[in-house]
């Protein structure tokens, strides 16, 4: 981006090399490693999960232990960081490079308060008193965007939300002046909403300051949003370096291609078609081949191939580790592009009626709020921390999912919408309402047995969805044998049956969850799901825990069954690329309700709820022309729940109008076919604004008057 | 692909060359022990109850190794068959803990709730008593006989082993696959026995070998109080403390059953430390192939 003060080099890597030892001798986590940063730059380094991208990161901030060989250098302001013994490392670390990392909910010390936390690197470091290094800790903290900082130091990191804990992180990064910050995933565990107002406030900070940022993520969106550059790693290799505009638009390495093919792309007027996913998976740093390591899942890979590539400059900037690159530069990723069947066609073929319908349910998850009393009562002091309040998770929800349909349910944590799920398939009690299936009430026990074998679910997790403990045929056979008449020895081939439909091999029967990978036990987790013949499968964030390119097998599995079968899924993500991309209907939570239900299409278009608004526009994306898009500035970084009495959102909407939102319940719109938007703006004003708006300037911040908080 | 088919022999391979060091020499000297107590009648031709005025009380020599007692029985004949009954006992009794703590362990971790409180308060009135001071309430108001200071023993380490068993269920209940396994509409037991227990199997079995230590050391106390093995049939304990008035006169008879009580101990801990090396979650790493 442009205003960079000057052109300064913050970091010079080369030839930097990382291997471990291993049973079979040494494993390369990273090999011959060149890039650089500049004042106020940002360098992206993208990889999926086992490309040695953090380990970049922890190399670059001097980290790595000493059971980590390390070859190359590292200058960091013109010294080398890999050479220094670690005293030094020590004592540049936090001072000249200050470092963030992914989880801001195990980052910070839970029984530390944040004044602790924050201070304690510049005491140590500068030597500074603590009075000084308090009132530059309030200045910091109100810099990061964070209110009341005076309060906030005596609190301790359970008090606050993700977003602020990871403004606490940032701030305590920044409290030594470093010219460099590296960022290990600072948003990963985050919302989306919340995520734009943290890249917002990190490109804010590069620009005032005139920072380096080495930022390390798995999220092309991410990239496109905060990079200046882009390098993409691929088990330990760089495959390809260039400017962000360069490589997102013009990829040049096969694997960059396939990365960007493999997303789910978000439009409101799109062709329904299958993704593209990168077959096979990334090679184990053990085993990686002298040549080039993408060669087995590349589709347009040679003999030639196998021999060492070099990272060869192809343009003014742009770098690439592949001898064809220029012969693939315009031909597209190869994909059996399948035409999706609608929703519309399946209904013109039989005459819908609702598989499945919810009449408000509701679910009350209560705290310790009594204890407190009973405390303060007895001893008058208050206690040192929050009592849990009342929470709502789900506050009077109906929905209704049609026989073959997929209905999308997308919200962000603690939205409610997996509670939701596990009410629907009755896995958690609900306080009230009613689950009719196939017109059923399945609240009474006596339809249970049937119930539970039309409605399966697929977990989110890959690592926990399995026994571990039992082979993958067994376990799949298990739920055959639980709803069926199967023969035993039939059995085996009934599995392999299903083991087909979900594209995996039949020799996989054997097999234990630890030898498969994470898309490969999702799709057994699938598999599962099929065996006892559902009609209906909760798709409990089925991808969340999974890298894009098998992310888009998983994608393509599901879709495809469901027209094979005419399956009717709950899918909820907090994705809502992903939730638009195989949803014929879409439902956004917030705060345990349902505040815009609607077809993809409504829902992707004006009139939006002021949330779904904030959703879209807070979702990152990889067309560089929108990476300069405004977003919508929601007013606070924590969602808040508790008891309120008019909207959920009133708390946090740009679009506020007043106090009938803080105080009376908003009411149900209902648009064209059957679009219901949740809010006090009539639809049409709704629909007259965000339009005109489209996209939305920076100032929708409307009606600043009452605090983010209660 | 095929390296991954080829991973479960391979990593049983290894996992048998990389036996912990502990695990070894405690499993050698476990198994030394319990083939000495079966074969007793084989490896020394002398009975432990004969008796012999002639020698009585002759110490440690050619003929009678560990010396003989004040009736000129066989110190070392004894200590074999004394240790049948010792490591008999030891064994039973971590047995029947096992079989009532695991199950309740279970079903308090899993159901929760009303009945987890009601159990582990019941739980918590057992183990808030000395274990040799409950050992001897159980005995006391029956005659003492040994099937029944084997059932005390194992009653007195049943908490232990629920509060253990509720804990790991505790972990396991969250896991997705038990969510399965519900959704499906599995019951109770099926959960419980397929779904969670074969999780906490390397759990349960490093416990039960530490477990059987206490065992036979509470076991030996019983007998040595006179609530165990009964005259002339005799265990490590009760040996004992019948070698307690010949104490300064012939050390040998108290020292020889002390002595291997002491190895039979020291090896089984260290089987179960070896154990809990090899099985230990923690220790292993977590992860795919």
């Amino acid at each position: 981006m442009s205003g960079r003060p000057s052109n300064a080099r913050l970091l010079e890597v080369r030839g930097l090399n990382v291997s471990y030892e291993g049973r079979e001798g040494p494993v390369r986590a990273i090999e011959d490693l060149d890039f650089h940063v500049d004042a106020g730059e940002t360098l992206a380094i993208v990889g999926e999960s086992g490309s040695g991208k953090s380990t970049v990161a922890m190399a670059v901030s001097g980290l790595l232990g000493s059971e980590a060989q390390v070859a190359g250098t590292a200058e960091l302001l013109g010294r080398d960081v890999i050479s220094a013994p670690e005293a030094e490392r020590r004592r540049r670390r936090g001072v000249e490079v200050g470092i963030v990392f992914q989880d801001p909910f195990t980052s910070l010390n839970p029984g530390l308060t944040v004044a602790r936390q924050v201070t304690e690197g510049l005491i140590h470091h500068r030597k500074v008193s603590p009075g000084k290094a308090r009132r530059r800790a309030l200045d910091v903290l109100g810099e990061v965007g964070l209110q009341e900082p005076e309060q906030l130091l005596e609190l301790y990191p359970h008090q606050l939300s993700g977003g602020m804990q990871q403004r606490v992180l940032i701030a305590s990064a920044l409290m030594c002046d470093p010219k460099f910050l590296v960022l290990d995933e600072p948003t990963t565990a985050l919302d989306v909403t919340i995520e734009a107002r943290i890249l917002d406030l990190l490109d804010d900070i590069r620009r005032r300051r005139g920072l380096g940022m080495l930022f390390i993520t798995h999220n092309l969106g991410v990239v496109n949003r905060i990079a200046d550059r882009v390098c993409v790693l691929y088990s330990g290799r760089i495959a390809e370096i260039g400017r962000k505009t360069e490589v997102l638009t013009l990829p040049r390495h096969p694997y960059t291609k396939g990365l960007l093919a493999s997303l789910p792309v978000l439009a409101a007027n799109r062709e329904r078609h299958s993704l593209a996913p990168i077959p096979g998976q990334m090679p184990q740093p053990g085993d990686r081949s002298a040549g080039c390591v993408f060669r087995p899942r590349c589709p347009f890979s040679e003999a030639r191939c196998e021999e060492p590539q070099a990272l060869v400059r192809v343009e003014e900037s742009q770098s690439v580790r592949c001898w064809k690159a220029d012969l693939v530069v315009d031909l597209p990723w190869p994909v059996e592009r399948r035409q999706r069947v609608s929703r519309k066609r399946l209904d013109d073929e039989t005459d819908t009626k609702p598989l499945l319908v919810a009449q408000d349910l509701r679910k009350t998850f209560r705290g310790a709020a009594i204890r407190k009393t009973i405390w303060r009562r007895r001893f008058g002091i208050p206690l040192p921390y929050q009592p849990r309040r009342v929470v709502r998770a789900i506050n009077g929800v109906s929905l209704d999912i049609m026989e073959g349909e997929v209905l999308g349910l997308v919200g962000e944590s603690g939205s409610g919408k997996s509670t939701l799920g596990q009410a629907i398939v009755r896995l958690i009690e609900v306080d009230s309402g009613k689950v009719l299936f196939q017109g059923q009430d399945v609240t009474t026990l006596s339809q249970e047995r049937d119930f539970r074998s039309k409605a399966q679910v697929v977990f989110q997790n890959p690592d926990s969805s399995l026994n571990p403990r039992r082979a993958i045929g067994p376990a799949i056979a298990r739920a055959v044998m639980l709803h069926s008449t199967v023969r035993r020895a039939d059995m085996r081939s009934q599995v392999e049956a299903l083991l087909d439909r979900v594209g995996l091999p039949r020799s996989f029967y054997d097999r234990y969850p630890h030898q498969l990978s994470g898309g490969e036990r999702q799709r057994v987790g699938i598999a599962r799901a099929l065996a006892t013949r559902p009609r209906f499968i909760l798709c409990d964030e089925p991808t969340s825990a999974l890298d894009v390119s098998v992310q888009a097998t998983v994608l393509n599995v599901l879709a495809d069954l469901r027209e094979e079968e005419r399956l009717s899924y709950l899918f909820i993500s907090h994705d809502l690329s992903v939730v638009a991309h195989i949803s014929d209907r879409v439902a956004v939570m917030y705060a345990g309700n349902i505040v815009e239900i609607g077809t993809t299409e409504q829902v992707l278009a004006p009139p939006f709820h002021p949330y779904t608004e904030a959703l879209l526009s807070a979702i990152p994306r990889t067309d560089p022309g929108t990476a300069e898009r405004s977003r919508i500035a929601l007013r606070s970084d924590a969602p808040v729940g508790g008891e309120a009495t008019g909207c959920p959102f009133s708390g946090r909407c740009p679009r506020r109008i007043g106090h009938v939102c803080d105080e009376v319940v908003p009411p149900v719109q209902t648009g064209l076919a059957g679009h219901r938007v949740v809010c006090h703006i009539p639809l049409e004003e709704l629909a007259a604004t965000q339009a005109a708006e489209d996209p939305p300037p920076n100032g929708a911040t409307r009606q600043r008057d009452a605090s983010g908080r209660r | 692909m095929d390296e991954i088919a080829e991973a479960p022999s391979g990593r049983g391979w290894r996992m048998l060359r990389h036996i912990p060091g502990k695990l070894r020499i405690g499993g050698g000297i476990v198994l030394l022990l319990i083939v000495l107590a079966i074969l007793a009648p084989i490896v020394t031709m002398h009975s432990p109850t004969q008796i012999n005025v002639v020698e009585r009380l002759s110490p440690p020599n050619a003929v009678f190794w560990f010396g003989t007692d004040e009736y000129g029985r066989d110190v070392f004949a004894r200590v074999l068959h004394g240790g049948r009954l010792s490591l008999a006992m030891g064994f039973a009794a971590t047995l029947i803990t096992f079989l009532f703590g695991v199950p309740l362990g279970l079903i308090a971790g899993y159901v929760g709730g009303r009945l987890d409180g009601l159990l582990m308060r019941a739980m918590d009135v057992l183990m808030s008593f000395p274990p040799i001071m409950l050992g001897l309430l159980i005995l006391a108001v029956t005659d003492p006989s040994l099937w029944k200071s084997i059932l005390a023993v194992g009653i007195v380490y049943v908490p232990v082993v629920v509060r253990l068993v509720r804990s790991r269920t505790m972990e396991l209940v969250h896991e997705e696959y038990i969510l399965a396994a519900r959704a499906r509409g599995e019951g109770l037991a099926y959960i419980l026995a397929r779904e969670i227990l074969p999780n906490a199997w390397p759990m349960i079995i490093v416990e039960a070998s530490l477990r059987v230590t206490f065992a036979i050391l509470l076991a030996a106390a019983l007998s040595f109080l006179g609530m165990g093995a009964q005259p002339p049939s005799s265990d490590w304990g009760l040996m004992i403390s019948e070698a307690r008035p010949f104490v300064n006169q012939a050390p040998w008879i108290a020292l020889a059953p002390g002595f291997v009580m002491c190895i039979a101990v020291v090896g089984i801990n260290l089987f179960g430390d070896g154990l809990r090396e090899m099985l230990d979650p923690r220790l292993k790493s977590k992860g795919g192939a």
